[in-house]
C-alpha cells in the first residue's frame, strides 16, 4: 500500500501545539518514563541535551516514577488514579512537561482526565497538566521550532511510528523533519510504518504468541528496507523490535531512539555496542 | 403470536431505553428540527458528480466503467426502443425473445419480430423494464413494485435492459429520498423501492468478482430523451 | 467445523496460530479490503465530513431512541407489518420458529443477517426440521461446510477455492466439474434458483430501519435479499433495535460510509426499501410481513455508558485493519462478531464473564477507531470493559498481583527508583554481550525475543550523581 494512501488518514490531523517565542524563560520538566529510566538512560540525557540546545531550562524531578499505563490498560482505574494524583502534583507547576515517549505522553495527556472525570477539582488539574504535556520530538519542532545542527551520521534509517504518538498525538512530520538535518543520513520508508509492532505494554506478555507473530512480520518489513538504523520515539516499541531482530540473528541493523541520533550520541552508543560484541 | 409475551418484551425494552442515562425524551418538534439540521450537512459530505447535468453524469459514470457490468446508450424517442433491443440481442447472440414489463408505454411499441411477454424461464431470456428514476451519483436506476412491476423481473434474468427517462434522472440519492417522501405524503408508497446500480455480483470466493451471482450478469441502460 | 466458544479464547488463539495457512488466507481478504477502502477514501474528499454526519445521525437516533422506536412501530403497523418484540436471543429465535410453524413452513430461504446468527437462528431452524437455505453465496458455502462465520462481511473468507470445489461437487444437484470461480458461482446460481422460487418463508436481516416509514432497507451486491423476500408468502425481518435511523434521507449518509468502509465500493448494486406487505394488486411480493425487533443486550449497552457502540453499521473495517485479527482470524474470538467491534459487543450480547479475555487481546493501537466510519472509540470502550472486568475480578490472580504490585511501587517514587536500580543489577547479571536471552520472571518476553541489556545505573542514579558532581565542583 502506498505511503500517500496510508498517510491520508493522518493528513489534516495536525498537532495544535502553539509555538513558544520565549522558551528560555519557561520552566520545562522532563518526565523520564520507566523504560528510559531503567533500560536506556541515554535517551533521557539525549532529551535534556536537545531541550537545552533548543533553549530550554530543564528540570528533572527526582521523585518520579511511572505514568500509570500498566494499571490503566489493565482496567485498574483506582490504581491509575493514585498514580495520577502524584504525577499531577509533581509536574503541574511547570510551564511545559516533556516526555521522550509517545505512549507515556498520551497517557498523561488523554487518560488522566478519563479516570478523574468524576472528581471536578482533580479533573481541572489533570486538564491543566494535559495541556502543558508534550511528546519530546513534537515539542522540539512544534513549540521550540528547533532544528538540530552539526549532527552527522553516515547511513540510512527507517522509521517506525509508534501507535500512541502517531494516532493520539500526531507525531509524524516532526522526527522526519529533524532527521533530515543529520548529515550523511538518508531515509528508507518502512512498509507499514504506522502498523502496530505488537508491543502494546502488557499485551506482549499476556498474549506473547500473538505479539511474536506481529513483531516477526514487523521485523521482516524492517529488514526489507536494508536500512542501517531502525529509529522511533518509543522505547517499548524499539525494545520489542530490536529484541526480535536480535533473536533472529540480525546484527546488521541497529535500533536507536530518535533523540539519541539527534543529540549526536549515536556514534558513542554504536561504538560501545561494537566493543561488547 | 403470544400477545402477552410480546407486550411484556415491548415494555421491558422501552423501559430499559427510558431508564438509560443517555437517552432523552424531548418534544417532537425539537427532535425533528435536530434531525433536519443533520441533513443540511449532506451538501459537503457527498462525492462530486462527473458532470453538471445529472443525465450526463450518469452516462459518464457508466462509460467510465464504474457501474459493474453495465453499458448504456441514448435513444431520442420510445419508437427507437425495439430496434435498440434487437441490436442488444444480436450483440450477445441471444434468442429473439424477451419479457417486457406489462405497462402500456412498453407494450404498445412495435416489437416486430421479437417475441415478447415470455416468462423468464431460462437464463438466456432477457428482461426489459421501465425505470421510475435514475440517480447519477451511483449509476442507479430505480423501480417501484406495483400491479405492473413484478420485482422479480429485475432479478431473474441473466440479461436486463432498463429504460430510463432522461427527465427523471436525479443527481443524488438524497434527491430520491425527497421524492420518496413526497410519495409517502400522498399515501402511495409502494411495497418495494429498488435502487439498482449494476449487476448481481459476488467476491465471496477468493475475493474474485463474478457477475451474475443470482441475478443479472449484464445490464444495459437505455436513456430515452423524450418519452 | 465446530464453533469455538468465547470462553476458550486462549486455546482458540493457540489453535489459530498453529494453522500454517491461516495468515495467508486472512490476508487474501484483509489486504484487498484495506487497499480498496484506502482507494475509495482517496477518491472522496468529503469523507471526513461524511463521517461526522454519519456519527451525528447515529448519535441523534440513539439519544431519542424511545421516540424513534415508537415512531417506527407505529409506521410499520400502518404499512401492514406485524411487529414482534424480543428481549433476548432465545426469544427472538422462538418467535421466528413460531411464525414458521404457524405457516407450516417446510423450507425457508435466508439472506445474510449477522443478527440472525447472533440469535442462533441457524441452529434453531436446523433442529426444528425445517429446511434452511442460505442464499448469500458465502453463507451458502459455510452452511455446506458446517462452519461458523469468520468475518461479518465475508463470512466464508477462511474457505479456499479448493474447499468450495469439493463442497459444491458433494452437495449441488447439478454441480460443475470446472475449477473456474465463474463456474462455481454459476453452480450455486443453478442450485439456489429453484429454492428461491419454492420457499415457504423468506427471512432477511436489515441494514437500516427507517422510523418515519416503518421500513427496512437491505444492502447487497448479489440481489439475493430480493430473491429471498419476494417469492414466498411470508417475509420475516430480524433486526437489532440499533439499526434505527430517522428516515431514508438519514440512511443515505450511512450508506455512503458503509459501502466504502466495507468493500471500497461507492455503492452496492442492490439497495431495496421494504415497506410492508403486498399492496392490493401487486404483481408479486409476500402476503405477510413480520419484523422481529431484538434487544439482546443493546439496552444494556445504553445503560452501561457504551452507547457509542450502537453506532456500528457493521462494515467490518475495524477487523480488516486490526493487527490482532489479521494474525488470529475470526474463529478464534468464538463469537458471531470478531475483531474489535466483536470484542466490545460480545460481552454485552453474551456476558463479560465469558468474553472478557478478548478485550485484553488488543494493543490499544487505535487503528480500528481511525478507520471506523462513525468514529466509535473502540480502544476506549475495550479498556472500559477491562475496568469492569477488573472490578469483577475476572483477571487471573497472578496478573492482578503484578499490576497491583507495580502500581503500589509507582505510588512510592523513591521506593520505585530503588527497586528499578536493583532490577538493573539483576538484569546485568542475566546479560551476555549486550542482550538477555532468558531471565526469571520474564518468560513472556524472552520466549520469543531478546531483551536489551540495560546500562549499569538507572537514569535517575546517573542524573543525581551528575548533579552532585556539578554542585561539588561549583
Amino acid at each position: 500500500m502506498s505511503q500517500e494512501i496510508i498517510n491520508a488518514d493522518v493528513k489534516g490531523a495536525q498537532s495544535n501545539a502553539i509555538k513558544c517565542l520565549n522558551i528560555s524563560e519557561k520552566k520545562v520538566g522532563l518526565f523520564v518514563t520507566c523504560l528510559v529510566n531503567t533500560m536506556r538512560p541515554t535517551v533521557g540525557f539525549a532529551a535534556i541535551k536537545l531541550l537545552e540546545d533548543a533553549g530550554c531550562t530543564v528540570d528533572v524531578p527526582e521523585s518520579q516514577s511511572c505514568c500509570g499505563q500498566p494499571a490503566f490498560n489493565s482496567g485498574d482505574d483506582e490504581g491509575t488514579r493514585q498514580i495520577a494524583y502524584q504525577t499531577i502534583k509533581q509536574f503541574e507547576a511547570f510551564d511545559y512537561v516533556v516526555v521522550p515517549s509517545g505512549s507515556c505522553a498520551a497517557m498523561i495527556k488523554k487518560n488522566f482526565v478519563e479516570v478523574l472525570k468524576d472528581q471536578p477539582e482533580w479533573l481541572a488539574r489533570a486538564e491543566h497538566l494535559a495541556s502543558i504535556t508534550h511528546e519530546l520530538l513534537s515539542f522540539l519542532v512544534d513549540v521550540c521550532d528547533f532544528e538540530p545542527s552539526g549532527v552527522e551520521l553516515e547511513g540510512s534509517y527507517t522509521y517506525h511510528d509508534s501507535c500512541s504518538g502517531y494516532r493520539s498525538l500526531h507525531v509524524y512530520e516532526q522526527p522526519r523533519k529533524m532527521l533530515a538535518n543529520v548529515k550523511g543520513l538518508d531515509h528508507r520508508p518502512l512498509h507499514g510504518h504506522s502498523e502496530c509492532c505488537g508491543f502494546g505494554g502488557t499485551f506482549c506478555v499476556k498474549y506473547s504468541d500473538i505479539s511474536n507473530e506481529i513483531v516477526a512480520e514487523k521485523a521482516e518489513n524492517v529488514l526489507a528496507t536494508e536500512a542501517d538504523y531502525l529509529l522511533g520515539g518509543d522505547m517499548g516499541c524499539l525494545m520489542n523490535m530490536a529484541g526480535k531482530l536480535n533473536r533472529e540473528g540480525h546484527k546488521e541493523i541497529e535500533a536507536l531512539h530518535t533523540a539519541e541520533v539527534l543529540a549526536g550520541l549515536a556514534p558513542q552508543i554504536l561504538g560501545g555496542k561494537n566493543a561488547s560484541k | 403470536m403470544n400477545k402477552q409475551r410480546n407486550e411484556i418484551s415491548r415494555e421491558r425494552i422501552f423501559d430499559a431505553i427510558r431508564a438509560a442515562a443517555p437517552t432523552v425524551t424531548a418534544d417532537v418538534k425539537a427532535i425533528q428540527a435536530e434531525a433536519a439540521d443533520i441533513l443540511r450537512e449532506s451538501e459537503f459530505a457527498r462525492p462530486d458528480l462527473l458532470a453538471d447535468d445529472a443525465a450526463d453524469a450518469l452516462v459518464q459514470r457508466i462509460e467510465a466503467g464504474l457501474v459493474i457490468g453495465t453499458s448504456c446508450e441514448h435513444i431520442a424517442t420510445m419508437d427507437a426502443l425495439p430496434n435498440a433491443v434487437d441490436q442488444f440481442l444480436a450483440k450477445y447472440a441471444l434468442p429473439k425473445a424477451l419479457q417486457v414489463q406489462r405497462i402500456e408505454r412498453l407494450q404498445k411499441l412495435n416489437w416486430g419480430s421479437l417475441s415478447t411477454e415470455v416468462d423468464i424461464k431460462n437464463d438466456n431470456t432477457v428482461g426489459l423494464c421501465w425505470a421510475e428514476y435514475g440517480i447519477a451519483e451511483t449509476g442507479t436506476f430505480v423501480v417501484h413494485s406495483g400491479p405492473d412491476m413484478p420485482i422479480l423481473l429485475n432479478y431473474l434474468p441473466l440479461y436486463l435492459i432498463a429504460v430510463v427517462p432522461r427527465s427523471k434522472i436525479l443527481p443524488y440519492m438524497d434527491d430520491y429520498a425527497l421524492i420518496a417522501n413526497e410519495i409517502a405524503q400522498r399515501g402511495e408508497t409502494p411495497r418495494n423501492m429498488c435502487l439498482i446500480s449494476g449487476v448481481s455480483g459476488t467476491t465471496d470466493i477468493e475475493g474474485v468478482l463474478i457477475q451474475g451471482a443470482h441475478g443479472p450478469e449484464v445490464l444495459h441502460m437505455i436513456i430515452v430523451e423524450d418519452q | 467445523m465446530q464453533a469455538n466458544k468465547p470462553e476458550n479464547f486462549y486455546q482458540n488463539v493457540k489453535d489459530a496460530l498453529a494453522q500454517p495457512d491461516l495468515k495467508m488466507i486472512i490476508r487474501r481478504t484483509t489486504d484487498k479490503a484495506e487497499a480498496k477502502r484506502a482507494e475509495a477514501i482517496a477518491n472522496f474528499p468529503g469523507f471526513e465530513n461524511a463521517r461526522k454526519q454519519g456519527q451525528k445521525v447515529k448519535d441523534h437516533t440513539i439519544k431519542y431512541m424511545d421516540h424513534y422506536l415508537a415512531e417506527f412501530e407505529k409506521n410499520a403497523l400502518a404499512q401492514g407489518t406485524i411487529i414482534h418484540w424480543a428481549s433476548t436471543a432465545e426469544e427472538a429465535s422462538k418467535i421466528v420458529l413460531d411464525i414458521c410453524r404457524q405457516h407450516e413452513a417446510k423450507k425457508v430461504t435466508r439472506s445474510k443477517s449477522m443478527l440472525g446468527e447472533e440469535i442462533g437462528l441457524s441452529h434453531a431452524l436446523d433442529n426444528s426440521g425445517i429446511e434452511r437455505v442460505e442464499t448469500d453465496l458465502a453463507e451458502h458455502i459455510i452452511q455446506l461446510a458446517g462452519d461458523p462465520p469468520s468475518h461479518i462481511v465475508w463470512p466464508a473468507m477462511h474457505r479456499s477455492r479448493e474447499d468450495v470445489i469439493k463442497l459444491f461437487r458433494e452437495y449441488h444437484k447439478d454441480p460443475t466439474y470446472s475449477e473456474e470461480i465463474i463456474d462455481l458461482v454459476r453452480s450455486a446460481r443453478r442450485d439456489l434458483r429453484t429454492k428461491f422460487l419454492t420457499a415457504d418463508i423468506g427471512i432477511s436481516g436489515s441494514n437500516f430501519l427507517l422510523a418515519d416509514s416503518g421500513s427496512s432497507c437491505t444492502v447487497t451486491n448479489e440481489g439475493n435479499a430480493e430473491l429471498t423476500i419476494t417469492p414466498p408468502k411470508v417475509h420475516i425481518v430480524t433486526a437489532g433495535i440499533e439499526k434505527l435511523v430517522p428516515s431514508m434521507a438519514h440512511a443515505i449518509p450511512l450508506l455512503r460510509l458503509l459501502t466504502r468502509s466495507a468493500t471500497g465500493s461507492e455503492i452496492t448494486q442492490y439497495i431495496t426499501f421494504h415497506n410492508g406487505a403486498k399492496r392490493p394488486n401487486d404483481a408479486d411480493g409476500p402476503e405477510e410481513c413480520h419484523m422481529v425487533l431484538v434487544d439482546n443486550g443493546r439496552t444494556k449497552m445504553l445503560a452501561d455508558g457504551m452507547e457509542e457502540m450502537l453506532r456500528c453499521i457493521r462494515c467490518g473495517a475495524c477487523m480488516n485493519h486490526c493487527v490482532v485479527y489479521k494474525h488470529i482470524g475470526g474463529h478464534a474470538y468464538g463469537s458471531v462478531y470478531p475483531g474489535p467491534m466483536g470484542s466490545v459487543l460480545t460481552p454485552h450480547l453474551n456476558s463479560l464473564e465469558v468474553a472478557n479475555k478478548q478485550t485484553h487481546a488488543c494493543t490499544l493501537n487505535g487503528r480500528c477507531e481511525e478507520v471506523c466510519p462513525v468514529n466509535i472509540p473502540l480502544p476506549k470502550l475495550l479498556r472500559s470493559l477491562r475496568a469492569q472486568s477488573w472490578d469483577k475480578k475476572y483477571e487471573p490472580l497472578t496478573n492482578r498481583f503484578v499490576v497491583k504490585a507495580f502500581a503500589a511501587l509507582a505510588k512510592r517514587p523513591m521506593l520505585f527508583q530503588w527497586v528499578s536500580s536493583c532490577g538493573v543489577i539483576f538484569m546485568k547479571l542475566c546479560s551476555r554481550k549486550g542482550w538477555i536471552r532468558s531471565m526469571p520472571l520474564a518468560g513472556g518476553w524472552t520466549r520469543n525475543r531478546d531483551l536489551i541489556e540495560p546500562e549499569s545505573k538507572t537514569f535517575m542514579q546517573q542524573y543525581k550523581a551528575m548533579k552532585k558532581a556539578k554542585s561539588d565542583g561549583a
